[in-house]
């Protein structure tokens, strides 16, 4: 018998009418991966994201988490289970202050009394905004909060549900050079914090991208078109047809 | 440095949730009605300020709902009305007989069942929509109170009478000291109604609530149970409800089909708007506004006013366009005051402390501290501001 994946995603296929957003997509991943999935405008990431999270149900297929089938749970029930996702577009608690915001999801210790609740789960959620560097604002309602603030707010509140698998969508999309920089380099500092958690990350930032991950997966129309470490990725030619094809051919 | 930020971070979160204005306000408040007997003899008057007491229960249960959940709801009537009709028919000698303190917790229970059923609409329908649907449900029930086949039960219109007393006069008591008696029973609960409500929507559970209000979607990425949260704020909301119509209809000694009627929906949306919606102590004062402007000013002192200085008599119609007066004074309000006045008194008594961000958008739980002199970064954190 093979030994259990974190997570093992098995035909997965997901479809909008009469488009393959999905389309029959499987891949593993383990403990400790840092894995980048990459793709073209509309290639299907966010859909595989929001498959995978619970938010939409697939069409076929099984998605398992440490052999457990996690096909078609609530997505409170994934979360639960240990998978914490990020959206592509910030979604903040905007009415709460930013601090607030990452209390909402973090689990109440069990059976204790409010001041110690009070006080062990806002020291947590003041810890996670430091690593992502927000410990000077959390106060401040998330409302007045600017978009490269609120991308790591959103990390921050993902982490906050101890995920053993994290999905990020797009954490540098809208962050400047400092901040993208900065990013990368809290995003390395909880991976060596915390050597079993499994991050999957969308991004367009190939750039960035590529400096933090061990393995890559690209997808185009819905299909998995390649997989493989970033050197085979950047040599594959199928993949260079689909990011730069388009362009000489207009050329 | 870190301690230091988490103990600023700390007190400066204490001083938002014990949110001290506001206590003290609520303080002093209570202070005056517990006072009140007192100073007003009247049993007319004393008569006015219990069903205000049975309003505010009332009004902060709605209040809890729409101000802290989102949930709109424009069918309240149906948590007071159900509360009603279930202790009515089990105290009522002519069926059960039994004791109300046994009748009024089996209502509030039986109200719960229904609040968790009445809670199913909302998980699929938001908003606006949802304000509708839950305004047809008395109305429906109402209906039903007055079939014909069940006239036999309910007793249509004429409704359920001749019920036991909130508090019985006993031999030696006046009709005034009965009064008194059942002034501090309604003002005991709604002191124990709001301090509940606030308890929990200042816990947690408030939180989630909040979160629930701003974006379902990424409650639901924290791992929330937003079905579970949104039941639970119908059940906990129609609870008090429930227990508002109990002592109603022993404070009347009956139950009759009104007490599912739109007016009745719509006075906790007034009640609340006049006070401050999200704050719980804000429909206390509104129930009391709203009562001294219709019990003192538009029932006994205009008419008289009229009747005296311009020799107009107001005629019987005059009831009907009292509801159309609150609601203009509402619509002024919610232009002019979106705060509510209490809240608006509450704020700015928190003015003269310190500097505090007013949210004049919505409910919030932690007011935002406006810090009063920026503290310079250290370090060379990226700061994104908008
Ligand atoms: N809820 C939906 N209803 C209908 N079509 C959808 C829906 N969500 C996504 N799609 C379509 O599915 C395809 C894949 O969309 P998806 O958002 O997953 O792409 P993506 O890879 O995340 O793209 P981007 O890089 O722009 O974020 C697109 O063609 C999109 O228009
Ligand atoms: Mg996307």
């Amino acid at each position: 018998m093979s030994p259990l994946h974190l997570l093992e995603i098995k035909n997965l296929t997901k479809h909008f009418g009469g488009l393959a957003a999905v389309d029959n997509i499987s891949f593993q991943a383990d403990e400790g991966e840092i894995i980048g999935i990459i793709g073209p405008n509309g290639a299907g990431k966010t859909t595989l994201f929001n498959l995978i999270s619970g938010f939409l149900k697939p069409d076929s297929g099984t998605m398992k988490l440490r052999g457990e089938n996690i096909t078609g749970l609530e997505p409170h029930k994934i979360v639960n289970k240990g998978i914490a996702r990020t959206f592509q577009v910030v979604r903040p608690f905007r009415h709460l202050p930013v601090i607030a915001n990452v209390m909402v999801a973090l689990r109440s210790p069990r059976g204790a009394r409010k001041i110690e609740w009070l006080k062990t789960i806002e020291r947590k959620a003041a810890d996670l905004l430091e690593d992502v560097g927000l410990s000077e604002m959390m106060l401040e309602p998330a409302e007045n909060m600017g978009h490269g603030t609120l991308k790591r707010l959103e990390m921050a509140r993902a982490l906050a549900t101890e995920p053993d698998l994290l999905m990020l969508d797009e954490p540098f999309g809208g962050l400047n050079p400092l901040e993208t920089d900065f990013l990368t380099k809290s995003l390395m500092r909880m991976h060596l914090d915390e050597p079993t958690r499994c991050i999957l990350i969308v991004e367009h930032k190939l750039y960035a991208l590529m400096k933090i991950v061990s393995r890559v997966v690209v997808l185009h129309q819905g299909e998995k078109i390649a997989e493989g470490t970033p050197e085979e990725i950047a040599q594959n030619d199928r993949v260079i047809e689909v990011y730069m094809g388009k362009g000489i051919q207009d050329a | 440095m870190v301690t230091t930020y988490i103990r600023r971070a700390y007190s400066s979160f204490v001083a938002h949730v014990f949110d001290i204005p506001a206590r003290l306000l609520a303080f002093l408040l209570f202070l005056t009605l517990l006072f009140i007997p007192f100073a007003i003899q009247n049993t007319y008057y004393l008569r006015i300020l219990i069903l205000a007491n049975v309003l505010a229960i009332f009004a902060v249960s709605w209040d809890f709902l729409v101000g802290r959940t989102g949930q709109i709801s424009l069918g309240h009537a149906i948590f007071f009305g159900i509360g009603g009709y279930i202790t009515a028919l089990l105290s009522s000698s002519k069926f059960f007989g039994l004791p109300i303190f046994l009748t009024i917790p089996i209502a509030i229970l039986a109200a719960c069942i229904i609040a968790l059923a009445l809670g199913i609409p909302s998980l699929r329908v938001k908003g606006p929509y949802l304000a509708l649907v839950t305004m047809s449900f008395p109305l429906i029930l109402a209906a039903l109170l007055k079939w014909y086949p069940l006239n036999h039960i309910f007793k249509g219109e004429f409704g359920i009478r001749g019920l036991p007393a909130l508090v019985p006069r006993l031999d030696w008591m006046t009709i005034g000291q009965q009064r008194v008696g059942e002034y501090y029973v309604t003002l005991i609960l709604l002191f124990a109604a709001s301090v509940i409500l606030y308890k929990i929507a200042n816990s947690k559970i408030g939180l989630v609530f909040v979160s629930i209000l701003d974006d379902e979607l990424a409650s639901k990425a924290c791992g929330i149970n937003v079905t579970k949260y949104k039941l639970m704020g119908f059940m906990i909301s129609g609870l008090f409800g429930a227990l508002a119509g109990c002592i109603q209809t022993h404070l009347l000694r009956f139950a009759n089909p009104p007490m599912f009627a739109l007016t009745l929906s719509f006075l906790p949306v007034i009640v609340t708007f006049l006070g401050g919606l999200g704050t719980i102590y804000g429909p206390i004062v509104g129930a009391y506004i709203y009562y001294i402007l219709d019990s003192y000013v538009l029932r006994d002192w205009l008419p008289r006013f009229l009747k005296e200085t311009v020799g107009v008599t107001l005629p019987p119609e005059f009831d009907f366009a009292k509801l159309l007066i609150f609601t203009l004074i509402v619509l002024i309000l919610v232009i002019k005051l979106p705060r509510g006045i209490a809240k608006f008194t509450t704020d700015k008594l928190g003015d003269l402390e310190e500097a505090r961000d007013l949210d004049e958008r919505g409910p919030r739980i932690w007011k935002t501290y406006k810090k009063k002199e920026k503290t310079t970064s250290t370090g060379s954190e990226p700061t994104a501001s908008s």
